[in-house]
């Protein structure tokens, strides 16, 4: 992974893309215990979001590939960990990116999303996986409640939430 | 140590440390998908374990 993270930090400097952060379960292990995974999600504003409205990932593959790097499905294996590059798709992730977290790995400088985007992201996108990844933010208090409550409000995810609380955390709130 | 404990001390490792866990989780499970799945065993052994589950 450090060698992963350097590679798309030189990318970062070259002007490839702009500000990223690590999210999904990755991500995620910023603020749980690891959980296996196969990829790392890579949400990044690419330059040419600004006030284009075609977003291509080609100079990411063509910048990566000639690198050494190689493209499998819809992922390119850097230093062994297949990535995906993720443009936001929309103000919440784009939020996130921009709200994200430093960090390091080994001493390689990186951004994580908050746990409040995380799990923000993850009600959002609502796959199973997605659900079981939000109680665990929730059992372990991995996230600030209120901070949360505010974020799911100013994306228009409350109702959603409320949902979510009645289905899987029916007796914990509040706790 | 139960495993509240267990999952609490593993959140509580450096983001360095989670990472190397998460590269063996990983190189693992590539282990085992590459593995493949085991041969099935032949009749005469599966009546041999039948046989075998019979006596205990």
């Amino acid at each position: 992974m450090k060698e992963t993270l350097q590679v798309i930090n030189q990318m970062q400097a070259d002007g490839v893309i702009g500000k990223y952060a690590i999210g999904g379960a990755v991500g995620a292990t910023l603020f749980l215990e690891p959980a296996a995974t196969l990829d790392v999600d890579i949400f990044v504003i690419l330059p040419a979001d600004l006030g284009s409205l075609l977003i291509s990932l080609t100079p990411i593959y063509d910048y990566l590939k000639a690198r050494g790097a190689t493209a499998k499905d819809e992922h390119v294996v850097i230093a062994g960990w297949p990535v995906q590059f993720l443009p936001p798709g929309n103000e919440l992730e784009r939020e996130a990116v921009e709200q994200s977290v430093k960090t390091d790995v080994e001493g390689v400088p990186t951004r994580v999303m908050s746990a409040e985007h995380l799990v923000a992201i993850a009600l959002n996108t609502g796959r199973s996986k997605d659900h079981i990844r939000i109680l665990q933010f929730i059992e372990q208090e991995a996230v600030d409640r209120k901070k949360l409550e505010s974020l799911l409000e100013s994306h228009g995810l409350t109702r959603k939430w409320k949902q979510f609380e009645l289905k899987y955390l029916e007796g914990a709130h509040g706790q | 140590m139960g495993n509240k404990e267990m999952r609490k001390r593993l959140a509580a490792l450096s983001f360095s440390e989670k990472v190397k866990i998460l590269e063996k989780l990983r190189d693992r499970s590539l282990a085992l998908a590459g593995a493949g799945l085991r041969p099935k065993p032949s009749e005469d052994v599966l009546k041999k374990a039948k046989e075998k589950r019979k006596e205990v």
